[in-house]
């Protein structure tokens, strides 16, 4: 069976992949000391914080955004020092108080002046980088992939379309995109509104029941990240997230072909109560079952980082847990509980569906 | 004419006598029945502040649950419904009803007035937002709060399952809500514009008073939309017109765009009547005139109109076209230009002054200082990329709370420690002031400054939990501490306004030395002014010597009172020279009456008690017919009145003169933007379909022409009645009215054939789902019409109206103008349209 | 010359210059929406972008009208504000400053408005 390496580190986000440490080698002049001090003031905290960070870029958006973050944080900053100082100093008392003409220069040329010249610089940057960092698909060449990605409550449905000679395929809740090829998303929402956003990509896009909305991003680096929805979308909003993947683009290739073959069957028990306790009426493992498209998809379960769409890590415990009462772990989540089924059956299928690798 | 009127000890306490008979608050339980501004004010203020507290303790809640990773303190449920209800009690009834208070309570001695012109619907307005606040809050206790977040978004909030009665107690209590703001506006509209003391031009009013108009202004053409889109949402609610079902053709983004286009001027309602008390409090405490009236101006003017070029900046990451996103990233970023400009003026008058520092200030200061980093984090969202990571994550959070307490919570506790004694002549203590300003001030900041950090690092909004070591533990944790050191010094604020002060000496009138014309007021005395002076100064009091003397002895205009009536003085608009003595209503069980049966009416549409809403629908109009009938255009016993310094004027005005005139102008103003917020609606399914009929039948052209035809020809019988009414000749104008009746019950009839004849179903698709609610809009307004009618043909049969006494005929012929016009558009649209295309 | 009677003074000149600014953002707003929704999300915005070049030009000459009549209503800033006296004249002059500061607003506002012009050329979200 066809493994990615990736798959077997931890659920543990600390450990996975190296995302929120910048590379310094390409950093120049200023930019450089932007870099450099930035993060240590906007990430005070050292530790696991990066997989879902709008602060370590891993995609051409994120880092255009960065960067526009970066000049506005020093800008702000200046402001207000300056700002507060001159409030303050206007609170103490002093001897001469300042003439009506001085006042009124003072508003003139703060309080009008400067705003408006730095606005509007700001406001062209902005706008300019609009198109730079979400460009024209029609300037592209060739057209980007476009991966449906379809928000449910609470959990994604992925498909991704067929491809030199490997057939179209859908999963869930897990996003693998290569490095350094621009991906095109074409977002639906099922049932209410939900958004898609990737922060260590990019800024998100909502997913509007009625209405196809797309988006595309281009990954710059490989690693191990987490995407929540961000537009609520019900009880267990909290509780949905996806995680991507970004790898070599021979890995990733490589997944492909082996997640459109699908699992094949492996005879087990688990495999056989799966079906007959009918968890098969909605869920698809392709190659084992019938399409089922209800719920999520199941093929290659045990690569998954997370169950329940990043509601736990992907253990037998926890897979378990979740059939047996998916309410307790996810509230309002569609699917009924299994509770009445006898624990060794539970235990077999969750056995079964973490060993899909 | 003289100036000052010269009167004996013996005129001046009968004059007192009879002032303080006219103006005193009933005892026992008819003490609610009161509608002396002073009353209403208070009520106002303090419901306010107890829905605050409320809502903050909802918060308090929601920041134990998010204090630590995975925790359990709340249900997801109970949290989704705590976090709803703490945005939408803190917006819809603290943040707008606050100042709605603040200006009843302060405009008319602010402005030289005894009253604003309409108290009773103060009042009333009080009323319905204290019933329907009532309503909203205690469903959380019910376990039916709504849950889906303050902004409603369907198809989340449409979906019954989900969100249970919860969205229509939502819908429903907050749309009686805003029918009391709009009462306030029009109120203040009015009550700013031609209630002035006499020479207090527009360059001479205080700039609470400009805020407030633009404001007011501002609540007339922000919250119609909204109503328009509760109608719309209700509709699909109840009845299953599929407005936001996409399945239907409908579509979600239409509630969004209706939402918001109330959602981002609301922002600016909010703040700016807290930056208005601090253009009050700046100028006492520099001991100066504020420096750049005119700046203060444009900057209200301006952030009045470009707050309506936001709304998309909300909606960013819905998908709209690219250009679409920029044009309003723009308008946000020039709003920023007048909001520095405040910003600016406060600090020049200051450095142009001699700064007392007290308590006040103190609150000011540290409030500008933290709503700084809100407007700069503003400017930030305000661009279009760094939105798309920034939207919906707790940076957002950080950003809107920096905006909203800084900008207004801070500043409004200023205004409390400034005009507390205006209630009881005591101030409230300096020390507690001080310690619950460090408690706030250092406690906000613990809170809400790592939820930028958060937000940055990935944290969305609206999540009841979040997992360990994503790196918001420590964030998280920090700002739950924070939250409970400001909710410690709200608190110790709470302690030192309740705290009892009868021990305490007396202070002075005027404590704070201020040079504007509330500080005359007389905690004691109900009347407002004693006299109503003549304004030569923006500040009065520190530039007109004796001034407040001279109005306490009764030396200027109205220093008595007449007939047992409430009277007060109506000024032109611009140079304020006196034109009217008002006659205002007094103490009156109506307003509660109406307003009560109205909130039966929203309470009982929710539970969908058919006969019950019916029954109190009938018992509104019966308290608001009975309410117009005795107390507005009541005929006075004299047609004029000494005023006093050798000045008589009219009791009785109509048309542009009349103050009731210009509240239909303004109510029909509001009036036509909810109706503009419907046929959006319309256009904007023939934008979003390539055929918006989607195959179904039009209401065809015959049917909706005629109705055009129709109501046109009614409006003419309202011209011809109103002519024939200057002529003073009854009967003919009895006639017209009847049969203008007539025509517009034809009109109606014919407006509705359209649809229901060619079998237009509503559930079907939302092209017939709008058509239907573009015509029942317009039908109703006509029904309403017709009551109008039958009105005046009452009062004219009752001999209340003559040609001299027209004002009830006139404001009618008024409304037939807003009539009309939305007639004519309607069924021209729905008539013609479709084949235009 | 005198472009509006004298007489015809109100509050409304006042939002002159704002409401021109109102008007110039709907047009923008609605016409690129509108050719946005019609067209296919691909579609470019050329000759649309020209048009509203086009009326951006004509908002700014608007306002820039305003603003002179404003000055001259300000006595083409012989009379310095404070403008607080309790005169008809003061009133005026508050009133022609006030809208002179607002036209200034608006301008800068409409040119704000007018940037995604220059950078924006496609439908797409």
């Amino acid at each position: 069976m066809f493994r990615v390496g990736i798959s077997a580190e931890g659920a543990d986000p600390c450990r996975r992949g190296n995302a929120g440490h910048i590379a310094s080698g390409d950093l120049k002049g200023a930019r450089a000391i932007f870099r450099r001090i930035f993060p240590i003031l906007l990430v005070p905290l050292t530790g696991c914080s990066g997989v879902q960070s709008a602060l370590a870029p891993a995609g051409e958006e994120a880092a255009g955004i960065y960067q526009l973050l970066l000049v506005m944080v020093v800008g702000g900053v200046l402001v207000w020092l300056a700002v507060v100082g001159l409030l303050l100093h206007a609170a103490r008392r002093r001897k001469v108080p300042w003439t009506e003409e001085q006042a009124g220069r003072l508003i003139l040329f703060g309080g009008v002046a400067f705003p408006v010249a730095v606005l509007l610089a700001l406001l062209a940057y902005a706008v300019w980088l609009m198109p730079v960092i979400r460009p024209w698909f029609t300037q592209q060449a060739p057209q980007p992939e476009m991966i449906e990605v379809t928000g449910e409550q609470f959990w994604w449905r992925i498909r991704y379309p067929a491809v030199d000679g490997m057939p179209a395929f859908e999963t869930a809740n897990e996003l693998r995109l290569p490095v350094g090829e621009r991906v095109a998303f074409s977002l639906e929402a099922a049932d209410v509104i939900h958004s898609f956003w990737i922060p260590v990509l990019g800024g998100k896009m909502d997913m509007i029941p009625g209405r196809t909305n797309t988006s595309s991003l281009l990954p710059t680096k490989t690693g191990v990240f987490r995407a929540p929805c961000a537009e609520f979308c019900g009880t267990s909003h909290a509780l949905m997230a996806f995680s991507v993947i970004v790898m070599e683009p021979a890995d990733y290739l490589a997944w492909r072909r082996a997640q459109a073959a699908g699992n094949g069957t492996r005879g087990s028990e688990g495999e056989r109560l799966f079906a007959f306790h009918g968890c098969a009426g909605c869920h698809g493992i392709r190659g084992m079952t019938q399409a089922a498209s209800l719920g999520p998809d199941l093929t290659f379960f045990g690569q998954r980082q997370t169950v329940g769409a990043g509601t736990l890590a992907n253990t037998v415990e926890n897979v378990t847990r979740f059939i047996r009462n998916p309410d307790a772990v996810k509230p309002g989540a569609k699917m009924p509980a299994f509770d009445m089924l006898p624990a060794a059956d539970i235990a077999a299928i969750a056995d079964y569906l973490v060993g899909l690798k | 004419m003289t100036e000052r009127a010269e009167l004996s000890v013996e005129e001046r306490k009968a004059q007192e006598a009879e002032l303080r008979e006219v103006w005193q608050t009933p005892s026992g339980w008819r003490y609610w029945t009161s509608v002396n501004n002073t009353e209403i004010g208070l009520w106002y203020g303090s419901a306010a502040f107890l829905f605050m507290l409320f809502a903050g303790v909802l918060a308090l809640l929601v920041r134990v649950q998010l204090a630590v990773p995975d925790n359990d303190f709340l249900s997801a449920d109970t949290f989704n419904q705590a976090f709803t209800l703490h945005g939408t009690v803190m917006m819809f009834l603290f943040a707008v009803p606050i100042f709605e208070a603040v200006a009843i309570f302060l405009l008319p001695s602010m402005l030289g007035a005894r009253e604003l012109p309409f108290p009773r619907l103060s009042a009333f307005g009080f009323w319905s937002f204290a019933l329907g606040g009532v309503f909203v809050c205690g469903s959380i206790f019910f376990g039916a709060a709504p849950n889906t977040g303050w902004f409603m978004y369907p198809p989340l909030a449409t979906d019954k399952q989900y969100s249970g009665i919860g969205a229509d107690i939502w819908l429903l209590g907050l749309s009686f809500i805003e029918v009391a703001s709009i009462a306030a506006a029009v109120e203040l509209i009015v009550g700013i514009m031609k209630c002035r003391a006499p020479g207090m031009r527009i360059n001479m009013m205080p700039l609470f008073a400009w805020y407030l108009l633009i404001v007011a202004g501002m609540i007339l053409f922000a919250f119609p939309p909204l109503i328009a889109g509760d109608i719309l949402f209700e509709m699909e609610r109840m009845f299953g017109w599929p407005f936001f079902d996409a399945t239907r053709g409908g579509d979600p983004l239409l509630w969004q765009h209706l939402f918001w286009i109330f959602g981002h001027p609301e922002v600016y309602i909010i703040f700016l009547p807290a930056i208005a008390l601090m253009a009050m409090i700046v100028p006492t405490f520099a001991q100066r005139p504020i420096v750049g009236y005119s700046w203060i101006v444009l900057a209200a003017v301006g952030t009045g109109f470009l707050s309506f070029g936001l709304w998309v900046h909300h909606m960013f990451t819905t998908g709209l076209p690219q250009i679409s996103l920029a044009f309003f990233s723009a308008a946000s970023e020039a709003v920023a230009i007048p909001t520095g400009v405040q910003i600016f003026v406060f600090i020049a008058t200051m450095l142009a002054g001699r700064v007392i520092f007290s308590v006040p200030m103190l609150f000011g200061a540290g409030g500008l200082a933290i709503f700084i980093i809100g407007g700069l984090t503003g400017v930030m969202v305000a661009l279009v990329p760094f939105d798309w990571q920034a939207h919906d994550t707790y940076f957002i959070v950080a950003h809107l709370h920096y905006v909203l307490i800084g900008g207004m919570l801070f500043p409004v506790v200023a205004g409390v420690y400034y005009y507390y004694p205006l209630l009881n002549a005591r101030k409230l203590s300096d020390r507690l002031g001080k310690i619950a300003f460090w408690l706030m001030f250092s406690g906000f900041n613990v809170a809400f400054f790592p939820m930028h950090l958060a937000g940055l690092r990935g944290m969305p909004r609206r999540v009841f939990t979040y997992p360990a070591d994503i790196g918001w533990d420590w964030f998280n944790l920090i700002s739950t501490v924070g939250a409970f050191i400001f909710a410690a010094g709200v608190a110790i604020v709470v302690i030192d306004v309740l705290r009892p002060k009868h021990r305490e000496p007396k202070g002075e009138q005027n404590p704070w030395n201020a040079g504007t014309l509330e500080w005359i007021s007389e905690p004691e005395e109900k009347w407002g002014v004693r006299s109503i002076p003549i304004i030569k100064s923006r500040y009065p009091i520190w530039d007109q010597p004796n001034i407040i003397e001279d109005i306490k002895a009764g030396r200027f205009y109205l220093p008595d009172a007449k007939d047992g009536a409430r009277e007060t003085l109506v000024t032109s608009v611009l140079d304020a020279e006196p034109i009217q003595c008002l006659r205002v209503g007094g103490t009156s069980v109506l307003s509660i009456l109406a307003a009560f049966s109205l909130g039966g009416v929203f309470i009982a549409l929710t539970f969908h008690w058919w006969i019950v809403t019916t029954v109190c629908a009938v018992m509104t109009l019966a308290a608001i017919i009975a309410w117009l009938w005795t107390g507005t255009a009541v005929i006075p016993k004299e047609e004029i009145r000494d005023v006093g310094l050798g000045k008589t004027l009219p009791l009785y005005t109509s048309g542009p003169q009349s103050v009731g005139w210009w509240a239909m102008f303004i109510t029909m103003a509001g009036d036509g933007t909810a109706y503009a917020s419907l046929m959006f609606g319309y256009f904007f399914y023939w934008t979003i379909h390539d055929d918006f009929t989607a195959g179904h039948a039009g209401p065809g052209t015959l049917w909706p022409l005629a109705a055009v035809g129709l109501f046109t020809l009614a409006w003419l019988a309202m011209l011809a009645a109103r002519k024939a009414n200057e002529g003073d000749r009854d009967a003919r104008t009895r006639l017209w009215l009847t049969l203008s009746a007539l025509l517009t019950f034809a009109a109606g009839c014919a407006g509705l054939a359209g649809p229901y004849l060619t079998g237009m179903d509503p559930t079907a698709h939302v092209y017939p789902a709008i058509v239907w609610v573009v015509t029942l809009w317009t039908v109703v307004h006509g029904g309403v019409g017709v009551i109008m009618q039958a009105y005046c043909l009452a009062r004219s049969l009752a001999g209340r109206m003559s040609a001299r006494h027209d004002m009830d005929l006139r404001n009618v012929v008024l409304y037939w103008h807003f009539l009309v016009i939305t007639a004519i558009t309607s069924f021209g649209v729905l008539g013609l349209f479709p084949g235009l295309r | 010359m005198r472009l509006i009677p004298k007489e015809i003074e109100s509050l409304w000149t006042l939002f002159t210059a704002p409401t021109i600014w109102a008007l110039h953002f709907l047009t923008c707003y609605i016409t690129a929406a509108i050719h946005c929704a019609k067209a296919d999300t691909a579609a470019s915005l050329g000759t649309t972008s020209l048009v509203l070049g086009m009326v951006t030009v004509a908002a700014l000459a608007g306002i820039a009208l305003s603003a002179y009549l404003a000055w001259r209503q300000w006595g083409f800033g012989s009379g310095d504000p404070p403008h607080d006296e309790p005169t008809r004249r003061d009133r005026l002059l508050f009133q022609g400053f006030a809208t002179l500061l607002l036209s200034g607003l608006s301008f800068v506002a409409v040119l704000f408005v007018a940037v995604p012009l220059v950078f924006i050329e496609a439908c797409q979200p």
